[in-house]
């Protein structure tokens, strides 16, 4: 589903990203770790081509992720997700279905499904100026489900969010997971990481450090974060 | 990817970035301010005009007045469209849609393709309107009819399109107020050179010339190189204004700021493109 060769992004005299290459199978759920400015962002970025790799490939379902029709079946949540102000979640949504090609009335339909399943019913209509960031949040990730993508990017899904919103988040991805959508992780929390995901990466100053199942990471008597904390500090 | 499956990615981003662009407070609050400056020249058709002791006749009053205030609209909608473009890849990216856009199966060019189309039929629409305006005036209160006004007013529109796409592509270089102040020096140089070029075409600028001179120079020089080069958006203007004209004055003039116009749309717009595609999206 997923596939980095040898990619490395260089700015100037810093190496974001240094000669990374992994793989994400078909319906895995998949967490990229590490601490901040690791180049975890860097990576979802090349994914999406909004960043080209100084040298190596990406391809999102075998297509290099330099073409468009690469991300026909992806759902995006951006770190920090912003919507305009002046528009109302509902208007939001309707707008990312009709990018994907969908008339008014399907999008409309589907619309009302995303709002059902990221729990805002009855406040669509209000205007994102009046949303909490956590909602935006909330919306954000309703964007990227639209159109039931078969891979799902989400980088910090759980930020802004209460401790209830997390939960509910982690409840959504695991009934995503069980429909065998393919998720792509970027998260600083770990325990949530462990409770959902198959496979993970950390990676640290650009370098890849492990990637491997959870299981085989994570040895008995320790945790997700020991390992983590260990692999980083060296 | 096929052209018919990009046509309608690419009407959808128009017409978001046009409802975008409506909904900004500053837009409302120029065009109000605009049309209510255009209603103002009403007052100017009902004067009596005299030049050289003879009244002028109410056709040529409406004519002259309508012609003026015709480049008046042209350049100041030149200034909006300016205004407007400036900042349009800056909110994108601040409110996210650039993002979200981007992550969807669209390609930059798609992406590019509505933004440059969005602000040029806002900004044509905007000059239409306020050229309208004037054209009610005059066919209501004035019972002149001056269908070829509106006409005129589309041909201008070519301008609004090297506006929109020069400044788009210099305020993804610089700052958002240094691309517009580039876009405005260029359309400022542009009219006083043309104005300079005019006069000096004049019986009165040709005399001067010849006194100074003794005869009149024909070399080309690098200036005449510049000049000759240099956007013709004053030209333009003019050309569309002719149109105005009554038939018994001079017709069509030539089209060579028509197409000095087109041929930076063009390569300015490959510029822009190729640009975009390697900038990176934040």
């Amino acid at each position: 589903m997923i596939e980095l060769k040898n990619v490395t992004k260089r700015y100037e005299s810093l190496t974001a990203v240094d000669d990374v290459s992994f793989t994400v199978k078909p319906g895995e759920c998949f967490a990229l770790l590490g601490p901040n400015g690791a180049g975890k962002t860097t990576i979802v970025k090349m994914l999406l081509d909004f960043t080209r790799p100084t040298s190596g490939s990406l391809s999102l379902s075998g297509i290099p992720s330099t073409l468009a029709e690469c991300r026909q079946s992806v759902g995006y949540l951006a770190e920090n997700h912003h919507v305009p102000p002046f528009l109302s979640g509902w208007h939001y949504l309707l707008r990312c279905a009709e990018l994907l090609d969908m008339n008014r009335s399907e999008a409309a339909d589907h619309c009302r499904r995303i709002v059902e399943l990221i729990g805002m019913q009855g406040r669509e209509n209000t205007k994102v100026s009046t949303y909490s960031k956590g909602m935006v949040q909330r919306f954000g990730l309703g964007a990227a489900l639209m159109g039931n993508p078969k891979l799902l990017i989400l980088d910090e899904p759980t930020s802004g969010l209460d401790p209830i919103g997390i939960r509910e988040i982690r409840q959504l991805l695991e009934s995503l997971k069980d429909q065998g959508m393919t998720i792509f992780l970027n998260s600083h929390l770990l325990s949530e990481v462990e409770k959902i995901c198959d496979t993970a990466a950390i990676i640290n100053r650009g370098k890849l450090l492990v990637k491997d199942t959870i299981s085989s990471i994570v040895k008995d008597g320790e945790t997700l974060e020991d390992v983590f904390v260990r692999l980083v500090k060296g | 990817m096929e052209t018919s499956k990009s046509l309608p990615t690419i009407t959808r981003i128009t017409k978001y970035t046009l409802i975008d662009e409506v909904q900004q407070r500053s837009f409302v609050v120029m065009f109000v301010f605009c049309a209510l400056c255009v209603f103002l020249v009403r007052g100017c058709y009902q004067g009596n005009y005299m030049v050289n002791g003879q009244i002028l006749d109410a056709g040529t009053i409406v004519r002259t007045l309508s012609k003026a205030t015709f480049h008046v609209i042209g350049a100041g909608v030149m200034v909006i469209a300016a205004l407007l473009s400036m900042r349009i890849f800056r909110r994108d990216r601040n409110e996210g849609m650039q993002a979200c856009i981007l992550s969807k199966p669209i390609a930059r060019w798609q992406y590019v393709m509505g933004k440059i189309l969005g602000l040029w039929v806002l900004s044509t629409l905007f000059m239409l309107i306020l050229h309208s305006i004037v054209f009610l005036i005059t066919s209501i209160n004035l019972q002149v009819f001056m269908p070829e006004y509106l006409v005129a007013s589309l041909l201008c529109s070519i301008n609004l399109l090297f506006v929109v796409i020069a400044v788009l592509l210099l305020s993804l270089m610089m700052s958002d107020i240094i691309a517009f102040l580039c876009i405005l020096g260029v359309g400022i140089v542009g009219f006083v050179a043309d104005g300079i070029a005019a006069a000096s075409q004049s019986q009165i600028g040709q005399a001067i010339v010849q006194q100074s001179v003794g005869q009149p120079q024909s070399e080309l020089t690098w200036w005449k190189v510049v000049y000759v080069l240099w956007p013709k958006l004053l030209g333009v203007q003019q050309l569309a204004s002719s149109l105005i004209e009554s038939e018994s004055s001079h017709g069509f003039r030539p089209i060579y700021p028509l197409i000095n116009v087109l041929v930076y749309c063009l390569i300015l717009g490959a510029l822009l493109f190729k640009r975009f595609r390697n900038e990176d999206i934040v």
